[in-house]
């Protein structure tokens, strides 16, 4: 399974970096969340696999999964939500006040 | 106003009068022989000190740069017209004097460097002082430039210098001759330490900034270019000179340069014009002869050579002061327009031509007795493998020299008076003529009667630049046997015949077409402006794909080097069973990302499909036994998946095609980036780490030492609460960015009529309005919760907003909002002021900030329950997510519905 | 342990908190907690200058490495008194020019930066440094919109997605760190980073690379430093001159770790950023020389001045010896003090109706303008008497180790630095004969010419102050001290 995740981060950062080299704003936004998605994954996995050993303290429990990665993740998920919040506001911003939502100085759509 | 320009003068002169009346009751004890000595620490760690010395040189330059000093200020009074800002000039004036004693005083090189650039700033500031004039700013620029230059040169040289003596007080390193010769670092020093010497004072290939700066009032050029800042070159290299001279190195380097500089610029003198351009290169061919004797390497050039500094000092600051004199009552400094004066103006004409005289080497005046002992040594010299070359070519010199001289005083003052001056030309008051007259007088004295007058300053002089004793014997008639009489007589003819014959020689000069320095340098900094500008450019306004490319570049590069210079071993970790479920939510993730990659033109499916995407992720975290990141991942997404929406209903709804290459590169990099995090995430998930992780701790004590069985939330709430904290604020001030940015953005917007006629159909609305309390109600029990079980304050704020932006897509802006008088952002504000409150709660108790407490309450009828400290903090934490979530999107909603 | 090391922390959080529950709408109640606020920040950071020995401070009274601890010690204190003092002067600056009232939420905005730098100087774990770090960007996303404008807004968007990757690559260097060595406190993970098997030597070299990319990123070093003149250029002069000491950040991390974490000697690491270090550094030096002289508008210049200091400073700090961090550390402050200084002149001529780009409008005279320009300029151009000069003097005798090029590199720019001011000095004050322009605002002049202050008194003063910043320097090379403050039981 490890295998698995990694490729799955490994797709998830492909499009996240080929969306976030895109010329216009809301495609370099889906390009950071992907980005972020994959990021968290990672970030996530470095607490290696355990499936079905949830971080809940019980008496039944045989294992725990490693809690300080999720912990780590949750904060890293929505960090990373108010900084997408922010830049798309800034991208409406700065479409409303220019009419064009190219993120380039010199790409400006006609 | 008049009494400003006045004051102004009054203050400077004062001052320079004070100080020069200090340097002279100093003046008896350095006759004698002694060197008096100052220090104060400065930067002891680098080894600069305040230090100052005051021995013979020192003392020679001192009483130049304060008596011409006040000499020139008193001229300056009566030259500047009213127009110009008196007290800025003496400003900086004063600053330029102060500098440049600076230098001369200085016991410590590397004070001396900093004196040394404060002249080039100064100067700087003087040559610009008419900023009108475009010839002024671009002198004040070259200048600068060029003596910038040389000072840093300088300042290398100086470093090694130090470190090669292992000081940087100047009575030390005069003590190690030695040392600094047998150095291997000794030749880039000694280049580095003439760069600088060179360049202030204008000796080739670096003469050609001292023209420009002619742009100066005269009184300015004066000072500047007679007596002081032109000789801070010569200064050091007197100064250096028992380190640095004596070796073949300075030898070949000095005399050579000197030699090139005195015949070009006595060439170049002969033919100039303008009476000013005459003498700022007379004075670059006056410092060449000096820099020869320097480099000569005998005690008895190092004599002459300190001589003429004193004489050339007085002959031409009496000159430039009379040219100044000539333009400011004749009305130009044209050679070709002037003429005849001598009648006009009398006593200018007397003590112009006393000066140019002793410029021009003749008996009895100072001039004509150090011209004779350069004569003698060039005699005496064996240059380039012949004992002649030396005599012959300085003899050429001082013909050359005699000649622009002898020019100066045919063309200007003798000849018919003419009928068309600009202004009537007369002799002008005291104040202008008085200078000058002081200036010639000390001319005649030293050469009538050389050692009584400049004797014994000159013994001092000498002696301090030689490091030893030295035996000073200056006389006005040597004898006919001596070769340096002949030469005289062969120099004073040759520039009679060079007055003579000058149309040829001026035809000879243009053919020539020496190339002009000045052009070189304004080229260079053009070209190196024009670099400038296109580096500039490319830096500047960069694509944000390109400044993303560099930094997944560099950082791929940098990780693949890293990477193969270290060892690795694969990882041992045994690898779980691959099972059905899992593989399916890989397709899951793998099939959307893939789709909007490619299909991400129209943007709301690709919107869909991240959401797609998200949501398999949040599934994938429940299986994988991270039930709290499932929660808080699925709640994450439905806000971005919202708030992504409600930008679409503003922004184009599909992207514009883009050419082929531009994907196809980019879709490397991905492709690139993409197998590295893979790799990465594989090497880290198939190994064990290294040491025990922290987070066995947390697992221990979460219920112990933090009272709840929840793992993730004790240490996000407790254990690492300090993270928490920060992340709220973070949250907190997103919203803050957006309410700041997002609701002027209103006033700009016209309102368009809605797309459907029903943008809120009914049943929609009553459906969110029924889901409101519910939702509210499992926001309140997730919270409760949290600490034991997955839950916990974020998940309980954005299950909260999530209800209300439903209730808001369902109804609109008005009703969902209109009801609410709660101001968002206060309501974060209370969240942040809750959760440090709670931290700070633990001080009462003598514990670190954030220290947590819980404990067990039975309160009638209920059971025993847990309260925690956690669960304020964590309430701190709810309001704080609510508060900005709704916040944004109160603020995006103002705009949309402006706009839809 | 004195609550002191937390308060720079809480003390602006708790400002803002409460300006938006009770002054929101109220901007002189602002002014003054703002105002009020940064005086307090100095007080604390003199204080905490002071103590001398490393101070703890357990959080939550947890244990290190298992909770999260704040460690002021000499160069935290340095850190802190640098960022306060300049908040001082720019909030006075800002009060004085009124650009609270351009737009929304300055004050907040500019407490919550001052937040998010004081947690990250403080911080002892790796973790909280990228939640401090992303807090004080954050801030500064709002600080640099601020005002707003097309132009402004698209240039945030640029800077905000160009950091959202360097976030990213900072959770993937924490993640890796984690994964190999389990643990995320600074401290610890020094001993543990030593002691580290070969077989996971090449991922911790990995690791160290992006952390080294991430800090060169917000240090704007080359070639990641596009983002720099842009957001710099576009935003007003005042925030700029705050963001000065952002770049300082970078700085400051690079310097932390790679004293702690990553000092030369160690097994894994060896001598990986130094090697990396200074050619970037002696590139970014060079592309700031000349961005000084190319470029057209005085906002532009004093970006790149920016970054050429940056560059300067990172030659001194690559050096990783006591000597070298000494001489890094006067230049830190230095360059702090006197790009702010530019830029907040060049706020005073674009407001005084010059237009930024010279040979365009007419200026009126003015001669303390021109006057404090030429004394700014100089600082800026590292010449005497001031105390860039000084520092560039450390510098060249710290490296000698590396004199073919550092010497050639950091000499020559300074003299092309010098002809691009000089030039655009000529340009905004020389070109246009003066009529005397109306008295200008003292007040408006306050905030550059203390900076100009501070900057003499640290040449006066450079004796004691290199004293003192050597024996910072000193403790930053011996990492045990740093190591055994946090073994103290809470």
């Amino acid at each position: 399974m490890e295998a698995l995740v990694a490729t799955a981060i490994g797709l998830l950062t492909a499009s996240g970096v080929y969306l976030a080299l895109r010329p216009r704003s809301f495609e370099v936004i889906l390009g950071m969340s992907l980005m972020s998605y994959a990021v968290n994954l990672f970030l996530f996995a470095t607490g290696r696999l355990a499936p079905g050993l949830p971080p809940i303290i019980s008496s039944t429990a045989t294992g725990y999964t490693d809690p300080l990665p999720q912990a780590l993740v949750l904060t890293a998920i929505v960090i990373s939500f108010g900084m997408t919040a922010v830049l798309v506001m800034l991208a409406v911003g700065a479409y409303l006040q220019s009419g064009s939502d190219a993120v380039d100085p010199e790409d400006r759509q006609e | 106003m008049r009494a400003g320009r006045g004051a102004s003068a009054w203050a400077a002169g004062l001052t320079t009068a004070a100080a020069l009346a200090g340097v002279m009751t100093m003046a008896p004890a350095v006759l004698r022989g002694e060197v008096l000595a100052q220090r104060l620490d400065w930067l002891p760690l680098l080894g600069l000190s305040f230090s100052l010395r005051l021995d013979g040189l020192g003392l020679l330059f001192a009483g130049l740069i304060l008596g011409i000093g006040l000499l020139v200020i008193i001229y300056a009074r009566f030259y500047l017209s009213a127009r110009d800002p008196m007290g800025r000039f003496f400003t900086f004036l004063l600053l330029f004097q102060g500098s440049m004693l600076g230098i001369v005083l200085s016991d410590n090189i590397l004070l001396l460097a900093v004196f040394w650039e404060l002249t080039s700033l100064s100067s700087f500031l003087l040559i610009g002082f008419w900023s009108h004039l475009p010839a002024g700013r671009q002198g004040a620029r070259m200048a600068l430039a060029v003596t910038g230059a040389g000072g840093l040169a300088l300042l290398g040289g100086f470093l090694l210098l130090g470190r090669i003596a292992g000081s940087f007080e100047l009575s030390v390193i005069l003590t190690k001759a030695a040392e600094v010769q047998a150095s291997p670092l000794y030749l880039p020093c000694l280049i580095l330490i003439l760069l600088g010497a060179f360049t202030k004072s204008a000796q080739f290939p670096f003469q050609f900034w001292l023209p420009q700066a002619m742009a100066a009032p005269t009184p300015v050029s004066a000072y500047l270019h007679s007596a002081t800042m032109v000789k801070a070159g010569i200064f050091l290299m007197a100064r250096l000179w028992p380190v640095l001279a004596g070796t073949p190195e300075w030898f070949a380097i000095v005399t050579t340069t000197g030699l090139i500089t005195m015949l070009l610029g006595a060439w170049v003198a002969l033919f100039k014009d303008d009476l000013k351009a005459m003498l700022a290169y007379s004075t670059v061919s006056h410092l060449g002869l000096i820099t020869l004797l320097l480099g000569l390497g005998t005690k008895a050039a190092l004599l002459a050579a300190v001589f003429h500094i004193l004489n050339h000092a007085s002959f031409k600051a009496a000159l430039f002061l009379s040219a100044g004199i000539v333009d400011h009552e004749a009305g130009t400094r044209k050679i070709p327009r002037l003429g005849g004066l001598a009648r006009l103006m009398p006593l200018t004409f007397v003590v112009a031509t006393l000066a140019a005289l002793a410029m021009a080497g003749l008996p009895p005046l100072n001039g004509f007795l150090s011209k004779e002992m350069l004569l003698e040594e060039a005699a005496q010299t064996t240059f380039a493998g012949s004992e002649w070359v030396l005599a012959v070519l300085v003899t050429l010199g001082a013909a050359v020299s005699a000649g622009y001289s002898f020019r100066l005083i045919g063309a200007v003052f003798l000849g018919p008076v003419r009928q068309d001056y600009p202004s009537k030309p007369h002799d002008p008051g005291l104040g202008m003529s008085g200078p000058v007259l002081l200036l010639v007088a000390l001319v005649l004295a030293i050469g009538l009667a050389p050692m009584l007058v400049a004797g014994g300053l000159m013994q001092a002089a000498v002696q301090a630049s030689a490091g030893g004793p030295v035996e000073v014997y200056i006389k006005l008639w040597h004898g006919l046997q001596t070769p340096a009489l002949w030469m005289s007589v062969a120099a004073i003819g040759g520039g009679l015949l060079c007055v003579g014959a000058l149309p040829r020689l001026q035809a000879i000069d243009r053919t020539l077409s020496l190339p002009e320095a000045k052009v070189i340098f304004d080229r260079t900094i053009a070209a190196l402006t024009q670099a400038a500008r296109a580096v500039t450019r490319i830096t500047s306004d960069t694509a944000l794909s390109r400044a993303v490319l560099l930094i997944l570049a560099t950082f791929a590069v940098l990780a693949a080097v890293a990477f193969a210079t270290g060892t690795h071993t694969a990882g041992t970790r045994p690898s779980t069973r691959l099972e059905l479920a899992p593989a399916v939510l890989w397709l899951g993730v793998a099939l959307p990302t893939i789709a909007v990659t490619l299909m991400y033109r129209d943007r709301l499916l690709a919107l869909i499909l991240m959401g797609g995407v998200g949501l398999m992720i949040s599934v994938g975290f429940a299986y994988l036994a991270a039930p709290d990141l499932a929660l808080t991942q699925i709640s994450v997404e439905v806000v971005t998946v919202l708030l992504l929406l409600l930008a679409l209903n503003i922004l184009p709804k599909t992207a514009p095609p883009e050419p082929a290459a531009r994907r196809w590169r980019d879709a490397g990099l991905a492709g690139v980036a993409g197998l590295g995090m893979a790799a990465l995430a594989y090497a880290l998930l198939t190994r064990n780490a290294a040491f025990d992780p922290i987070s066995a701790f947390h697992l221990a004590q979460s219920k112990p030492g933090a009272g709840g069985n929840n793992a993730v939330n004790t240490i996000i709430v407790d254990f690492r609460a300090f993270d928490t904290y920060g992340e709220i604020i973070v949250l907190g001030i997103a919203a803050l960015v957006i309410a700041a940015v997002g609701y002027p953005l209103r006033r700009s917007i016209k309102p368009i009529a809605p797309a459907s006629a029903d943008a809120h159909p009914v049943i929609f609305g009553v459906a969110a309005r029924l889901l409101l309390p519910i939702a509210m109600m499992v926001g309140v029990y997730l919270f409760l919760r949290g600490h034991n079980l997955p839950g916990g304050g974020f998940v309980a704020g954005l299950v909260f907003a999530i209800a209300m932006m439903l209730q808001y897509l369902a109804e609109g802006e008005e009703r969902t909002f209109a009801r609410q008088r709660v101001p968002y952002l206060a309501l974060m504000g209370a969240g942040v002021v809750i959760a440090t409150a709670t931290g700070m709660a633990a001080w009462a108790f003598g514990k670190p900030y954030l220290t947590s407490w819980f404990g067990y309450v039975t309160l009638p009828p209920l059971d025993k329950f847990e309260l925690a400290t956690a669960s304020l903090f964590d309430l701190g934490v709810f309001l704080c997510v609510l508060g900005s979530v709704l916040a944004m999107l109160h603020a995006l909603s103002r705009i949309t519905k402006r706009v839809g | 342990m004195t609550p002191a090391v937390v308060a720079p922390i809480l003390l602006p959080a708790l400002l803002a908190a409460m300006m938006l529950l009770f002054a929101r709408q109220n901007l002189a109640v602002q002014r003054v907690m703002s105002l009020a606020g940064t005086s307090g920040l100095i007080v604390l950071a003199i204080y905490l200058s002071g103590l001398g020995e490393p101070q703890a401070y357990h959080l939550g009274n947890w244990p290190a490495p298992f909770g999260i601890v704040l460690v002021a010690d000499r160069l935290s204190a340095l850190m802190l008194l640098l960022v306060a003092g300049l908040a001082a002067v720019v909030a006075l600056h800002v009060v004085a020019t009124g650009l609270d009232r351009q737009g929304a939420s300055f004050h907040p905005l500019f407490q919550f930066q001052l937040m998010g730098l004081n947690g990250a100087f403080l911080t002892g774990d790796a973790f909280t440094l990228f939640v401090f770090f992303e807090v004080l960007l954050i801030a500064s996303y709002g600080l640099a919109v601020h005002g707003g404008g097309a132009e402004r807004l698209r240039a945030g968007v640029r800077y905000v997605a160009t950091n959202l990757v360097g976030s990213a690559l900072f959770l993937i260097g924490l993640g890796v760190i984690y994964g190999v060595t389990g643990t995320l406190n600074l401290a610890d993970l020094a001993v543990k980073v030593a002691s580290l098997p070969p077989s996971d030597h090449a991922l911790i070299r990995v690791a160290a690379v992006m952390l080294l990319v991430v800090f060169a990123l917000k240090a704007a070093l080359v070639p990641l430093h596009f983002w720099l003149p842009g957001t710099y250029a576009n935003t007003s002069p005042a925030v700029a001159a705050l963001f000065a000491v952002m770049t300082k950040v970078g700085a400051y991390a690079l310097l932390r770790f790679g004293t702690l974490i990553f000092p030369p000697g160690t097994a894994a690491t060896q001598s990986l950023w130094p090697d990396i270090l200074l050619p970037a550094a002696l590139i970014t030096l060079i592309v700031g020389s000349l961005g000084i002289l190319g470029s057209q508008s005085l906002g532009r210049l004093t970006a790149f001045a920016a970054i050429a200091s940056m560059g300067t400073l990172l030659i001194a700090l690559s050096g990783f010896t006591p000597q070298a961090t000494t001489a890094g550390l006067y230049y830190l402050i230095h360059s702090t003090l006197a790009i702010a200084a530019l830029f907040l002149i060049a706020d005073l001529i674009d407001a005084r109706g010059g237009d930024e780009q010279p040979g365009g409008a007419t200026l009126p005279q003015s001669g303390l303008l021109a006057c404090v320009f030429f004394a700014v300029a100089i600082a800026v151009a590292g010449m005497p008497p001031l105390s860039g000069f000084l520092g560039k003097l450390l510098i060249l005798q710290a490296r000698w180790d590396q004199a073919t090029l550092v010497w050639p590199a950091i000499l020559i720019t300074s003299l092309v630095a010098v002809i691009g001011l000089a030039r655009t000095g000529s340009l905004l004050f020389w070109k246009t004969p003066g009529e005397a322009a109306s008295s200008p605002n003292p007040l408006t002049f306050a905030a550059p010419v203390l900076l100009l202050a501070a900057l003499l008194a640290m040449t006066v003063f450079a004796g004691p102050l290199t004293d003192a910043l050597a024996r910072t320097a000193d403790a930053l090379h011996d990492p045990a001290t740093y190591i055994a403050a946090q073994q103290v039981q809470p």
